[in-house]
């Protein structure tokens, strides 16, 4: 018996040695840095790095939740967040249903490749290209007044630019999960299609009892994942597009504290803000994962 | 699990991650300065000799001094040369046998951070290169030497003009107790002095005369507007140009605000002799009730708070605009793209228009320091950084341009300390007019053994301006020209028409805590309230909210540090 375990730990040797460099890799990266951590707790001074600085326990926490416009801040970042997970799952899903039942490949081709090319783009351009189209002579503008009505200041009203900030983002994203969702219906056998259809199932009940369930999982997945950011609402698209009128409805956590941090770099407040952002998003990822594998009983890992 | 908590966490990460970057670079640092450290000369290097600032020492006296540095600037520059290379240090070597040793290079975006560790490990070259702030800490660690003798017995003639070119403002800065720690590098105050830019070709086409007040300012912004100053048969043309943020450094509302007495973010002495903060007076509020009324008129772009400074320069660029607030500059960039694109484009400066029988004044900060140069205490020779300082002086000389070339080698922005003429800008101005009224042909570069940087490219623009190169306008108007953008600046210094920011320390313990906050404040009142989604009287609510969120205590800071510090 000893000497059959002997015998498999030798031959399963090699490839924990394999493992080696990889988890050496993770500590060093993933691990190690976490020590950093305890910058938020304390008065940091880059000159004296984190293992000299003085202590100061929860005040940076205090400091961040007291700032006057914090509850606002944060507001903001889960509205928005919010609307862009649930749009940016539910868009992409709809758009790889239909796709995957057109008929021509050469038209799925085209209009898969023309919806994913936004995603290469980086918002310091697109930013100035939703510029043009929202602004008061812009093209959206000039629609609206062709059919009578006022133009509207939407970049710089609090009600629509919240609305401006989401539907860019899931144009922008929608590709590459809807990418994801039609690799996923591809990989659902085939079988039972021609079951369904044994069964005298329509193209809708196919839909619904056939494909549906089939990509459930990576839906649930992405969901699940994307939770996990939810208090990240799109840092650089808002820095690029906001302007003080929409604060109200625009600062979110990472445009606050990036004017917090170039004011007088404090590192101490934002790695506090880091912190209870990681704290948020584990909270929230672990509730989505236990309430997935309690529903739909799917697990991740 | 643990994949997805990493990405939950990213922002805590890059965080920490330059932590551990920190805390790598810091050891290497270390072993990189002990062997630098080791090579020193002994003490006894010091040798009497004559208070000659060019006089060679008899031994070689070794100098420490750490560099951040970019690429050299100029193309002939041979390749692959570094620091240590530079031919300004074997000019030293030769001249004054000063050997520079580096304790470390590093990229200038690496800079800041390698030296505020350098700070904390105590491991400090003899010579630095630092701002106000870290003067300041420096001072109170008592890590500075005294280098008043050595200033005082070595200093190069030319070198105490700059230091002290303004009278010894500057200088008292960074003197303690009649001791001088540190040596000003700065510009002449006066050239962030507000003036305002004017369309005079529109003011032409509608007959109209340069307003000298607000209200006939405001009569020419209308016009503007609605009279088709451009005369192209479109509405397509608004007045004032602005842009989101209305305290920047170019094309913001700080010109409109200075001309009815307001100076927000600044500092102004009170009728019972304490500062206070000049975003919470009346006054501002003044400035923003008639921006409303303007927003209202058209006179601003509609869509000037979403506009950054980058679209206010377009619409200037493109011709929308006729009236814009800055400095002496903007010739030089951005008119002359619009003269560019118009040929019959033409702009010129005027003084900021009065406002209820007051003049415009213009708010000037008491000084503009760049850099400071300070002696570690334990230096063997300050005065050898001394003679360097001087010596860099000397090496712009006209004699000296035959070795002093890129092609040589010769790299000026590596070489520390680099002490400029505050002056050098009024010089130029003087030399290029008194050459161009004398119809020389080159310009006296050099007078009294002071270099005057940049003159001959001026002299050059003024030239061929005048003999009828319109490329050269930009350059010509904003430094050389009676009526152009610094020649109207001067005159405005010498009325003495402006008023002092009163506060030129760093920033207090509440302003760093409280600032961002403060800023938001008001800058989303203001906004609003000049594009009329908030009443003006949200200006009396956001001076109260400024007080209680901290505004009282900064006030309170600033005082304490007015009362220690002012002269």
């Amino acid at each position: 018996m000893k000497n059959k375990a002997l015998r498999r730990f030798r031959l399963e040797l090699p490839l924990h040695l394999l493992l080696i460099p990889g988890v050496l890799v993770t500590l060093v990266y993933a691990y190690g840095p976490m020590f950093g951590i305890v910058m938020a707790f304390q008065k940091f001074s880059p000159a004296l790095g984190f293992l000299h600085s003085k202590w100061v326990g929860l005040k940076n926490f205090k400091y961040v939740f007291n700032l006057p416009d914090f509850s606002q801040v944060l507001w903001n970042t889960f509205y928005i967040s919010l609307l862009k997970v649930a749009l940016g799952i539910v868009v992409p899903l709809v758009l790889a249903l239909l796709l995957n039942e057109a008929a021509k490949n050469w038209f799925k081709r085209l209009v898969q490749t023309s919806i994913f090319l936004p995603f290469f783009l980086s918002w310091t351009v697109l930013g100035g290209v939703i510029f043009e189209l929202f602004s008061l002579k812009g093209p959206i503008n000039s629609l609206i007044s062709g059919l009578g009505a006022q133009p509207i200041m939407f970049l710089g009203s609090n009600t629509w630019f919240p609305a401006i900030i989401v539907g860019s983002d899931v144009w922008k994203g929608m590709g590459y999960n809807m990418i994801i969702f039609l690799a996923a219906i591809v990989g659902i056998n085939m079988n039972l299609y021609e079951a369904a259809e044994v069964d005298g199932a329509g193209k809708w009940k196919q839909l619904i009892h056939v494909t549906l369930p089939g990509i459930a999982p990576i839906v649930i997945l992405l969901s699940t994942l994307s939770i996990g950011g939810i208090l990240n609402a799109g840092f650089d698209q808002i820095l690029i597009l906001y302007n003080p009128t929409v604060y109200e409805s625009a600062d979110v956590i990472d445009t606050f504290v990036y004017r917090l941090g170039i004011f007088d770099q404090q590192y101490a407040p934002a790695a506090a803000i880091g912190l209870f952002k990681s704290a948020v998003s584990l909270g929230l990822v672990s509730l989505s994962y236990y309430l997935a594998y309690k529903f739909s009983n799917y697990r991740i890992f | 699990m643990k994949i997805k908590l990493y990405g939950g966490l990213t922002t805590a990460m890059i965080l920490m991650s330059s932590v551990l970057v920190t805390a790598c670079s810091d050891n290497s640092g270390k072993q990189a300065a002990a062997p630098a450290a080791s090579q020193q000369q002994p003490a006894a290097a010091k040798t009497p000799e004559k208070a000659d600032p060019f006089g060679k020492f008899a031994q070689p006296v070794t100098v420490t001094q750490v560099l951040g540095f970019r690429p050299p600037e100029d193309p002939k520059t041979p390749k692959g040369i570094t620091p240590e290379q530079n031919g300004y240090l074997k000019q030293l070597k030769d001249m004054l046998n000063i050997d520079v040793k580096y304790m470390w290079t590093v990229p200038t975006e690496q800079y800041e951070q390698k030296f505020s560790l350098a700070v904390a490990s105590g491991d400090l070259p003899d010579l630095m290169v630092v701002d106000q702030k870290m003067f300041e800490k420096l001072y109170e660690q008592g890590m500075l030497a005294d280098i008043t003798d050595a200033y005082k017995t070595y200093a190069s003639p030319t070198l105490k003009k700059y230091v002290e070119g303004d009278g010894g403002f500057a200088l008292g800065m960074f003197t303690r107790d009649g001791k001088i720690y540190g040596l000003p590098s700065y510009e002449d105050p006066y050239m962030s002095t507000q003036i305002m830019w004017i369309r005079t070709d529109w003011l032409k086409n509608l007959g109209l005369e340069p307003p000298k007040t607000i209200d006939e300012l405001e009569k020419v912004a209308e016009a503007f507007v609605k009279n088709d100053p451009d005369k192209n048969g479109k509405a397509d043309t608004y007045g004032l140009a602005l842009q989101k943020k209305l305290i920047f450094w170019g094309f913001d509302a700080r010109g409109l605000f200075n001309s009815m007495g307001a100076y927000p973010t600044a500092w102004l002495k009170g009728s019972d002799g304490k500062l206070m903060a000049g975003e919470i007076q009346p006054e501002t509020k003044n400035v923003l009730a008639k921006l409303q009324s303007w927003y209202q008129k058209g006179i601003l772009d509609k869509e000037w708070a979403l506009k950054d400074d980058q679209k206010a320069v377009e619409d200037i660029v493109a011709g929308k605009v006729g009236i814009s607030f800055g400095e002496w500059w903007y010739p030089n960039w951005p008119l002359n793209l619009n003269k560019d694109k118009d040929p019959n484009a033409e702009w010129k400066p005027f003084p900021l228009p009065s406002f209820d029988g007051k003049p415009g004044k213009s708010l000037v900060n008491k000084i503009r320091l760049n850099k400071v140069v300070v002696v570690n205490k334990k230096a063997k020779h300050p005065e050898a950084v001394i003679k360097m300082a001087s010596f860099y002086n000397e090496m712009e000389r006209s004699k000296y341009k035959d070795i002093n070339k890129a092609e040589n080698g010769w790299v000026y922005n590596w070489y520390e300390p680099r002490i400029y003429n505050p002056n050098n800008f009024e010089n130029l101005f003087q030399a290029v007019n008194e050459a161009v009224a004398n119809k020389k042909d080159k310009v006296e570069s050099e007078k009294d053994e002071t270099v005057i940087q940049g003159a001959d490219e001026v002299f050059k623009a003024a030239k061929d301006y005048l003999a009828g190169d319109k490329k050269a306008w930009g350059l010509y108007f904003s430094r050389a020209a009676d009526d152009g953008g610094w020649g109207l600046t001067r005159k405005i210094r010498d009325q003495k028409l402006v008023t002092f920011n009163e506060y030129y320390g760093p920033a207090t313990p509440t302003q760093v805590e409280k600032g961002a906050s403060l800023d938001k404040l008001m800058d989303e009142t203001f906004t609003k309230i000049i594009m009329g989604s908030a009443p003006i009287d949200e200006f009396d609510k956001y001076v109260s909210s400024w007080k209680k969120l901290g505004g009282d205590d900064i006030t309170k800071e600033i005082n304490d540090w007015y009362a220690k510090n002012a002269k």
